[in-house]
């Protein structure tokens, strides 16, 4: 029970929360310097060519009524067309969203199937060689920008051919073979990165429950290493690792702009950096609105799960001592 | 250990990478070939060459305009292009920028004011339709009754007539020489009239044109694929089966594409990518000259109000060392000009200009008079190039003391500050379409006419009357006079200043790809002589 109206109280100030944020955001559009008509018409352009592209835009409607349809056709999921493409919204999401969530799934993959390893014996060798390396790793991989790795793999895999080709996207419609393979570089740029700040955070995770009285009680009644670490070290841990899983998710699922548009992958992130480009108003603000909600929903689940593994969240109502 | 040894034996690798990624841009860019294999030709499409492939190009953008699909509205070189492709014209332009027939097979001029034009009896449009003397009125009185960018270029036109079954009429009400080269470009584009018209074709959405290429799909931003006019004289010959067009934004990106072998054709935006590609393996990459021109705005209206005096802005001026800019920035492959792009027959030589003397010590001289100036520079980051050129004009004014701050901001908030009315900065660098007659670029420098640069710019009423006379005057002897009054008009008053020539670097995997390309373009058209390509 306390769960439930725990999660009312949270679902209510999400909603509360994004109906803060899509004023934010149409105000930030609207306070961008130039627009869309100017951006697209260039100053060659005649005055009855701007008066037709504002018209058309609603961009000479007052901001307030602008604001209310906007926010009226999320609401009943007519999201507009782009000022751009003249292509509904939706469809255009439609198109990118998968690529984006195809992108993050497989990087959450592999961030979790090496990160969390990779930290586990960074944290349980934390003296040793395989400790130096670890922290070594996780160094490097946090300190590395994504546009570097990125334009070194571009120069790397052209130059040596590797059998890769860069910017070769397709849809998985049309060749799965090409739409994976067109993946696998952004995904290993994403993935140094995340591996490296899952790692570095389960390192610090175990290290903190290895220290604690229920850990060192179990090691002095001689339990097995790996007893103590499945019953007494991975369960306490999970929920700081799962945190921040939970956040590389919604970040990653927000658009990816670096990787895709250095690996010409149309996902989110490239095509909102694009409208951002031309004030394309419709596809900035709801896209951004979607990443918002995207974020507060990946929180919501991180919470709830958390509330799952560890009951001392669930007595306490989410907060823990 | 062995960990240890791996993990510095990749860091190594990759070190090694970046140096050699690095190593030739450092240095002294070697430019991109701009030799001729043939007199005004950089390649020439081998007929023997394998041919029937599907021939991939990368561009850094794509077309996107206000119009859609309208090839009458569209005010970009990347939509004349890509549009090209699909819409042909009634003139076109040669390898030496001279006009040649187009749809129009041949013409005849009876008076300087008017125009008779035989048209091609074997144009076709993708559907099947044969083009008619009416689409051609049509689309002429369409883009004349239709207020865009282009209609001010095609000049005074009082009438179009069909005067025949393939004839069609065009009378001026006074001389204007650029009108032929004004057809030549997309915006003039010939139209399926009786289809729009009879509201069967949306041309904003779908394109419909007698061109050799039929646009079967596009993803904005991402990709445009074409397949061959059935209908077209050329289909037959087409050396390719389809035509990709990708976009990739990053210019490393489609170099890499080049390398690769992924791409057949790529469209480059920095000389230093040369370099970059000096060591593939049949990969060439070359210079194409274009009219195109970068210029500097300096804003007598809404600036620093010492940038109303024209003794301050021909300081300015004088100061800046285009033959800097053109070593420093392009490596030596481009060139000087005027308002009338250097090249062009009838162009002014920038040589000549009162600027060119560079008397630093006298614009310093201008400079101190008014105290020292502190001036922003505004640049926009898509084109990359131009906070280059910035840093050098900032080098350049600090020798007369005037202190300059570059300021780099996306083209929306560029645009709005320097198109708005009123205008918002001191300085400001941007490049203009050169077009294929040195006249018609000159219209910029009248403000009534242009409208765009009336909030940084009063001009003048000699320098108008003078852009009125380079129009209308013959070419010949007579223009050229004329031009170099308009150029040394503008040199003096100073509020646009021309630099140099904008050109394009253009890189082509020579193992798969056959084209044909000329060494001089004047509506950015890299491919306008696509139906010779062979790819295998």
């Amino acid at each position: 029970m306390i769960v439930v109206l725990w999660s009312i109280r949270r679902v209510l100030a999400a909603l509360v929360t994004l109906a803060g944020v899509s004023v934010l955001i149409f105000a930030s559009v609207r306070l961008m310097p130039g627009d869309y008509t100017d951006l697209v018409l260039g100053p060659l352009a005649t005055e009855a060519q701007r008066a037709l592209a504002v018209a058309a835009s609603g961009l000479d409607l007052p901001i307030p009524e602008q604001y209310l349809r906007w926010i009226g056709g999320v609401l009943t999921g007519d999201l507009g067309y782009s000022f751009v493409s003249n292509v509904s919204v939706t469809e255009e999401f439609a198109a990118r969203l998968p690529v984006t969530a195809t992108i993050a799934a497989l990087t959450v993959v592999v961030t979790l199937l090496v990160g969390i390893p990779l930290g586990f014996v960074s944290a349980l060798r934390a003296e040793g060689s395989a400790g130096a390396v670890g922290r070594f790793v996780s160094a490097l991989g946090i300190s590395v920008p994504e546009f570097l790795l990125a334009g070194l793999l571009v120069f790397a895999v052209s130059t040596l051919g590797l059998g890769i080709s860069v910017g070769q996207y397709s849809s998985f419609a049309e060749d799965p073979g090409r739409f994976f393979g067109s993946l696998v570089l952004p995904i290993v740029v994403l993935s140094v990165g995340c591996v490296a700040v899952v790692a570095r955070n389960t390192r610090d995770a175990v290290l903190n429950v290895l220290v604690e009285p229920h850990v060192q009680a179990s090691v002095a009644r001689g339990e097995t290493p790996m007893f103590i670490i499945r019953h007494h070290v991975l369960r306490n841990a999970a929920v700081p690792i799962l945190t921040i899983v939970g956040a590389l998710v919604a970040v990653l699922l927000g658009g990816t702009v670096i990787v895709e548009f250095v690996f010409n992958v149309p996902g989110m992130g490239s095509y909102l950096q694009t409208a951002l480009g031309r004030r394309d108003y419709n596809i900035i603000q709801n896209a951004v609105l979607l990443a918002a909600a995207v974020f507060i929903v990946t929180a919501l689940v991180v919470d709830l799960v958390s509330n799952a593994i560890d009951p001392r969240l669930r007595l306490t109502g989410g907060s823990r001592r | 250990m062995r960990t240890r040894t791996t993990a510095g034996a990749a860091i190594t690798a990759i070190a090694l990478l970046a140096l050699t990624g690095c190593t030739g841009a450092s240095g002294p860019a070697p430019a991109a070939t701009s030799e001729e294999v043939a007199p005004g030709f950089l390649a020439v499409a081998d007929d023997t060459a394998p041919a029937g492939g599907e021939l991939v190009v990368q561009v850094d953008y794509d077309t996107a305009e206000a119009g859609g699909l309208d090839p009458q509205s569209a005010a970009t070189a990347r939509s004349w292009m890509l549009e090209g492709l699909v819409y042909e014209t009634l003139t076109t332009i040669d390898e030496n920028l001279a006009v040649a027939p187009g749809l129009a097979a041949s013409w005849e001029t009876p008076s300087d004011t008017q125009y008779v034009f035989t048209l091609a009896d074997d144009a076709v449009f993708s559907n099947g339709r044969p083009m008619t003397a009416a689409d051609v009125v049509g689309s002429l009185q369409r883009l004349r009754d239709t207020p865009v960018t282009w209609t001010g270029q095609l000049g005074p036109i009082v009438s179009i007539e069909a005067t025949g079954d393939l004839e069609v009429t065009v009378t001026l009400s006074e001389p204007y020489t650029p009108f032929l080269a004004a057809l030549a470009n997309t915006p003039a584009a010939i139209l399926p009239m009786a289809e729009i018209e009879a509201g069967t074709v949306d041309i904003t959405t779908e394109m419909l044109g007698t061109g050799p290429l039929v646009a079967s799909a596009h993803r904005q931003d991402e990709q445009w694929t074409f397949v061959p006019n059935e209908h077209h004289p050329d289909a037959a010959s087409l050396g390719f089966s389809t035509l990709t067009v990708d976009i990739v934004g990053d210019e490393a990106t489609r170099a890499a594409a080049l390398r690769d072998g992924s791409a057949d054709l790529a469209i480059l935006n920095s000389t230093d990518s040369a370099s970059l590609l000096s060591g593939a393996a049949d990969v060439r990459v070359a210079t194409q000259r274009n009219t195109d021109f970068h210029y500097l705005m300096i804003n007598s209206i809404g600036g620093d109000p010492a940038l109303a005096d024209e003794k301050v802005r021909f300081a300015l001026n004088s100061a800046i060392d285009r033959d800097a800019i053109n070593a420093l920035v392009f490596g030596g492959s481009t060139a000087v000009t005027g308002v009338t792009p250097a090249g062009l027959p009838d162009s002014c030589d920038p040589s000549e200009l009162a600027s060119s003397a560079r008397d630093v010590a006298a614009a310093k001289s201008a400079i101190d008079a008014v105290g020292g100036l502190d001036l922003n520079l505004l640049v926009y980051t898509d084109e990359p190039v131009l906070a280059q050129i910035a840093q050098v004009i900032q080098q350049n004014l600090a020798e007369i003391g005037v202190t300059v701050s570059i300021e780099q901001v996306d083209y929306a908030t560029y645009s709005g500050k320097v198109y708005a009315d009123p205008s918002d900065f001191d300085l400001a660098l941007s490049w203009f379409a050169g077009y294929a007659d040195p006249a018609m670029v000159t219209t910029w420098w009248n403000p009534t006419l242009a409208g765009f640069s009336s909030v940084y710019m009063t001009g003048s009423s000699d320098l108008n009357a003078a852009i009125a006379t380079g129009a209308s005057t013959p070419a010949g002897e007579e223009r050229a006079t004329a031009l170099a009054e308009v150029c040394d008009l503008a040199d003096r008053q100073s509020e646009m200043v021309p630099l140099v020539l904008r050109p394009s670097t253009i890189g082509w995997n020579t193992a798969e790809l056959s084209p044909t390309l000329t060494a001089d373009e004047g509506y950015g058209n890299v491919l306008r002589h696509i139906t010779e390509f062979r790819v295998g």
